[in-house]
């Protein structure tokens, strides 16, 4: 206890610095938490493929996965996250949704969106996780990302082309699709008020 | 351990250091939300049509009010630095590069000035300036019809609707250069209200309708194309100068030779060989249809505008350009090799069409020349005939190959198809000539001028450049600035973002009104 007075002691201001300090911490806490709310933080923490498209250039991918036979057994995340623990698991997710966060934030999303080599590994594993029982007999269901790198074989996708997202990428597969992008932020009295 | 508070006592600058650095972090976090809420909102109005467009507005920049993307990316067409291993955007002199099409060109326009294409926003200025439009100092004079336009600018459509479409074909360039303004645009493809693609210029509709199909019945898919083919097609002009896309007999092209045939049409008569020749324009759309893209389903947009995201936003990329500039999102949006890769299997078919199509080239300037020393040599019509519609045909087959953008790529099978024929007819025209010689007597290899560059060649047909130059810059010095000026008067008359002329109404007014 006296430890944690002593931590707080550390920060408190000088008498004549409180009322501004007061003021920037409330700002800073209250826009931050407004940024918590309006970037759906809490959803990033599900397995709803509906979060991402909270980046609405993923819409074609949502699209395209939607229409395709992966839809009822398996996520984004399913796939695209690793699945052996869930430490390793959330840091994928943590670095892959700032890198994906700060390429969206800048505007350099690039056309066509490719799988980078961190992503295709956990991909190839995910195949392999899930259709295990059908390639046990076939040495190519055993192929690595570094196999490839060496020319000891061929990714999943490499001969199942249009599996999931089909054959055409990004943007030009489903330019006109609809999707569960999130609804307008703002509430609905505050609208009804303002619309007025 | 001192507190911050103990230590802003002793040294002041410390707590300004802190609050200065939180406003900032304040700041910086305000952005960041901002920028997460302009795009979230801009994932819900993709698209909100808000236009009060003139459906004929001629003006790009007042339809980039409302698309500004799209106009931003239109807009990057001026940008002319890309080359690739054959063409690019830039404007390169193609006599200079290839001085056989002066002598294959000779007696027509482009024996005096070839240049390859530039982007659409140049399409007026580029024929104001070539050398094949001529110099005319007075409106009515010089040689080229109004239809030379009609590609060119919405400005055309916009005509047309004001003094109808036979009456605008039937007045001459000159005439209408202070009409034709706004280059190749926001117009010439799409509806005013909602941005549906539309083709405006009355010939591509009128080919369809004599052939029994109906444009309107066309869907999105290939109005992707067909807008393109408005003008990326092999065209003449028939009476009183009437656009014409010689389609009836298909767009192959034997077929299309056959409708001229028919029709006994010749652009030009041939100066060296007498042959009556016909000048291939652009059949692009025509050798597109019999590639592979599309019989895949492939649309001209799909390489030339693909998709583009900033943000939240998708939109196609209006830089309408070769996609060898831009191979991710052109091809790579279906193909999954490397750029490397790609980019090789694009100049192997290129060199591949190019090495015949020389062949070609070369045997279509020997046959011109042989003809006419056997012309001097005192030949007969009679004797002659048979050869001078062999090079007739041989050079159509050559020109439609060589006057397509893009052909080689598009359908490399087509067309090594197309110049093997006119090879072997080229050849044969050659044979021909040779009896002929022989018959008047002349044994061996006829004595032939040195044509193998721009300058000899166009000595030896007659052109004289610098004339030709000295005229164009009077034109442009004082008849362009007058035309622009009439422009802008007219462009300051309108609204800014909706045209609308009190002092010459039309019957063209935006309906609203």
């Amino acid at each position: 206890m006296a430890r944690i007075k002593k931590i707080l002691q550390f920060f408190i201001p000088p008498p004549n610095w409180r009322i501004p300090v007061i003021i920037l911490t409330g700002a800073f806490f209250g826009i931050a938490a407004y940024a918590f709310i309006v970037s759906n933080a809490v959803s990033y923490m599900s397995d709803d493929p509906a979060t991402c498209v909270n980046c609405h250039v993923m819409g074609p991918q949502y699209a395209t996965w939607f229409h395709s036979s992966h839809r009822e057994h398996a996520t984004c995340n399913d796939c695209h996250t690793p699945q052996d623990n869930l430490i390793k698991q959330y840091y994928f997710k943590a670095t892959d949704g700032l890198r994906h966060a700060t390429i969206f934030t800048l505007n350099t999303t690039p056309e066509p969106i490719r799988m980078h080599e961190a992503g295709q590994r956990v991909v190839q594993a995910n195949c392999q996780r899930c259709h295990d029982h059908t390639n046990q007999f076939v040495t190519s269901g055993h192929v690595t990302y570094d196999h490839v790198q060496e020319g000891k074989g061929k990714m999943c996708w490499d001969c199942h082309r249009d599996v999931p997202h089909g054959t055409v990428r990004s943007a030009a597969s489903a330019p006109n699709a609809t999707v569960p992008v999130p609804k307008s932020p703002m509430p609905e009295w505050l609208r009804n008020l303002t619309d007025r | 351990m001192s507190t911050i508070s103990d230590s802003i006592k002793n040294r002041p600058w410390i707590g300004w250091v802190l609050f200065f650095g939180t406003m900032i972090i304040v700041f910086l976090l305000g952005v960041l939300t901002y920028t997460i809420i302009e795009n979230r909102t801009a994932g819900q109005f993709a698209y909100v049509s808000t236009t009060d467009l003139d459906p004929l507005e001629p003006r790009a920049e007042a339809w980039g009010r409302y698309f500004p993307r799209q106009f931003n990316t239109y807009a990057q067409m001026a940008d002319t630095s890309f080359q690739s291993k054959h063409l690019g955007s830039q404007r390169r002199d193609l006599l200079d590069q290839n001085p056989r099409m002066v002598i294959l060109f000779a007696g027509y326009g482009f024996s005096r000035d070839y240049n390859s294409a530039r982007g659409h926003t140049y399409s007026v200025q580029d024929v104001r300036e070539t050398l094949r439009t001529g110099a005319p100092m007075e409106a009515g004079d010089g040689p080229m019809p109004a239809t030379c336009w009609t590609c060119k600018s919405p400005d055309v459509v916009r005509l047309m609707d004001e003094v109808g479409v036979a009456e605008f074909y039937s007045m001459k360039l000159s005439e209408t250069g202070h009409e034709i303004a706004n280059p190749i645009n926001c117009a010439t493809c799409h509806e005013a209200d909602d941005m549906s693609l539309k083709a405006p210029l009355p010939a591509l509709s009128e080919t369809f309708a004599r052939l029994g199909r109906d444009i309107e019945t066309a869907s999105h898919q290939e109005m992707r194309s067909l807008t393109c083919a408005q003008c990326h097609v092999e065209y003449y002009f028939g009476e009183d100068n009437y656009l014409v896309f010689p389609w009836d007999e298909g767009m192959k092209a034997e077929d299309m030779a056959k409708y001229f045939d028919d029709r006994g049409f010749a652009d030009w008569i041939h100066p060296l060989s007498r042959a009556p020749m016909i000048k291939a324009q652009h059949p692009d759309y025509e050798v597109f249809t019999t590639g592979i893209h599309y019989e895949r389903g492939v649309s001209c947009s799909d390489c030339h505008m693909p998709y583009k995201t900033e943000g939240g936003m998708k939109f196609t990329d209006h830089q309408i350009q070769s996609p060898l500039n831009n191979i991710a999102a052109s091809c790579q949006t279906c193909h999954r090799q490397s750029e490397a890769e790609l980019i090789r299997n694009v100049y192997d078919r290129q060199d591949m069409v190019y090495e015949v199509r020389i062949k070609l080239e070369d045997a279509l300037v020997a046959a011109h020349l042989e003809a006419e020393f056997a012309w001097n040599m005192g030949a007969t019509e009679q004797q002659m005939s048979e050869a001078l519609h062999l090079i007739r045909h041989a050079q159509w087959r050559w020109d439609y190959a060589a006057a397509t953008h893009g052909g080689s790529f598009h359908s490399p099978l087509e067309l090594t198809r197309t110049i093997g024929d006119g090879l072997d007819m080229a050849h044969q025209a050659r044979r021909k000539i040779a009896t002929v010689l022989a018959e008047m007597g002349h044994i061996g290899e006829p004595d032939l001028p040195d044509v193998s560059t721009k300058q000899l060649a166009q000595e030896y047909i007659g052109i004289d450049l610098e004339e030709l130059r000295a005229s164009k810059d009077k034109f442009l010095e004082e008849i362009v600035p007058e035309w622009l000026r009439q422009t802008a008067e007219r462009h300051e008359r309108w609204e800014i973002n909706r045209r609308s002329d009190e002092v010459e109404p039309g019957n063209y007014i935006y309906p609203g009104d």
